[in-house]
């Protein structure tokens, strides 16, 4: 390995660590947005769906609360796909239209997910916003500028990587990797124009991964770097370690589709698919950025301070990567099987 | 502990979880951040070694302090916070060059006592994960911007830094201003 590859395992060490002692809902998946789907049928008449992800059998703890003069017609139904419940009601409004009427959710600032909420007008016009948990209420308005959805979409990526720790992870094992500057350039970009290409092709709905098989799949790229870290650190030889760019290429279409996951539950709007799509990819790259950024200047740091750390702790992270990667494989395995 | 006064909460929401709340609340009150980031200025003029000490001092006083004051219910009725950024301010613009176990004593303390007073102003609102934000926050912060110091030459950028120190030093003297007037 060349010198300043040797900075990086306190860096990736430390970060690692402090990965280990997240709490486990946030290590063992992402984040999965509920949405919120609100459909004019006639007058003051409107259909509400509203769309609870499930993720690990565990139901969305927040619940939606429609504005105090709706009126619910007829029997709501509550239906259960594979992945999240849905209950759907016909509401009347009382004759006032949906311009500031407010939407709650209590229990989402519990949470760590978004509810986007998506309106579809009888003249074909559709209008979005969001609830956060910083935030669990949502006001409805007529339709936004296409500034606030970029910047509720770069958000949403941003938010999305930065919970996504099976992601971090992988891109933790490429950098442990690589032997140069220019090697790790190539890698960086290879796996971003690979989670592009299928998180556009995801979302434009030409191609979809079912959830579990796919996350037991990220799980296992991940499994797949921890023995090939300490084959580079023995000074080994193999495709990977001589062509990083090429698994990161590979794995990169597996992420794409993963974070797919987490903009298709958001129910786009057709009209704003484009901008959303750029948008949440431009997120999901800014906070891959920050956080290499910051492992490379963690290394820097450790170097100029002139820190010596313990041999054994240069051998920590592979095999952390190795068999967190190897739970995650085992624990999602079984998830898919229904051992769960 | 034995003091008067009243904890305020002023929790970051992040709507990311615990650790990021915590990461979140530290970047963004002033009255901790910026003696933290003084103090690695100050770490960071004086060499390599005193930043080593201060990297394990600091973020583990800090913890310490925290996780005492999560217990408390009382915070010190006297401007701890402009008190670090006075004293600390005042190190950095004045170069002044201390024994090693006089930096890590003050850094010691520095950690104790504002960790207590994020663990009584944030335990109603901040789980103890946290505190681990914090200090994992801490500790990157406290490295890059140590090395960044100990990484620049002598002359004009050394003087840079300690243009920061006097600024510090300033914004310590107006909080006490305020905290005298009543404010």
């Amino acid at each position: 390995m060349v010198s300043w590859t040797k900075y990086l395992w306190p860096a990736i060490l430390f970060l690692w660590l402090a990965l280990l002692l997240l709490p486990n809902e946030v290590l063992s998946h992402e984040s999965q947005p509920g949405a919120v789907e609100i459909r004019h049928l006639a007058g003051d008449r409107y259909e509400v769906a509203w769309r609870a992800p499930i993720y690990y059998n565990k139901p969305h703890p927040a619940r939606l609360q429609l504005p105090k003069n709706w009126q619910t017609i007829g029997q709501p139904v509550q239906r259960r796909t594979r992945d999240a419940i849905l209950f759907t009601r016909i509401v009347s409004t009382q004759g006032e239209g949906l311009d500031g009427q407010i939407l709650r959710f209590p229990g989402l600032e519990s949470t760590i997910t978004d509810v986007f909420i998506k309106i579809a007008l009888a003249d074909g016009s559709v209008m979005t916003t969001t609830a956060r948990p910083t935030r669990p209420w949502a006001e409805l308005r007529g339709e936004r500028s296409w500034h606030i959805t970029a910047r509720e979409y770069l958000f949403l990526g941003f938010h999305h990587i930065l919970l996504g720790l099976d992601h971090l992870l992988f891109v933790l094992g490429l950098l442990l990797i690589v032997k140069s500057r220019v090697m790790l350039l190539q890698t960086i970009t290879s796996f971003t124009i690979a989670h592009s290409i299928t998180l556009a092709i995801a979302t434009l709905g030409y191609a979809r991964a079912p959830l579990p098989p796919l996350n037991a799949a990220i799980a296992l790229s991940i499994m797949f770097l921890g023995p090939e870290i300490m084959r580079a650190r023995r000074g080994e030889d193999s495709l990977t370690i001589a062509r990083p760019w090429l698994a990161a290429f590979g794995f990169g279409l597996l992420h794409g589709f993963g974070f797919a996951s987490g903009l298709s539950t958001t129910g786009i709007p057709k009209t704003e698919l484009p901008w959303a799509l750029l948008w949440f990819n431009l997120g999901v790259e800014f906070g891959q950025l920050v956080f290499v950024s910051l492992i490379l200047l963690l290394a820097w740091s450790f170097r100029t301070l002139k820190i010596v750390w313990p041999k054994w702790v240069e051998v920590v992270p592979a095999y952390s990567v190795g068999s967190l990667g190897a739970y995650w494989t085992i624990q999602r395995t079984m998830i898919m099987i229904g051992g769960f | 502990m034995l003091w008067p006064g009243t904890a305020t909460a002023h929790l970051v929401t992040t709507g990311m979880g615990p650790v990021y709340d915590g990461i979140g609340h530290l970047l963004l009150t002033p009255e901790d951040i910026i003696p933290v980031v003084a103090l690695a200025l100050f770490g960071g003029m004086r060499g390599a070694e005193s930043c080593r000490k201060l990297l394990m001092i600091v973020p583990l006083c800090w913890l310490l302090g925290g996780i005492t004051g999560f217990g408390g219910t009382n915070i010190p009725d006297f401007p701890v916070q402009a008190g670090s950024l006075l004293l600390i301010g005042l190190l950095v613009a004045g170069d002044v060059r201390l024994p090693v176990p006089v930096t890590v004593g003050i850094a010691g303390l520095f950690g104790l006592l504002h960790g207590f007073m994020n663990g009584v102003t944030l335990n109603n609102e901040l789980e103890p994960l946290g505190l681990l934000g914090i200090t994992i926050a801490l500790i990157v912060i406290i490295t890059i911007v140590s090395a960044l110091v100990v990484s620049i030459a002598e002359g004009w950028k050394r003087v840079a830094v300690r243009v920061g120190g006097s600024w510090v030093a300033a914004s310590g003297l107006l909080m006490f201003g305020w905290y005298l007037k009543g404010a």
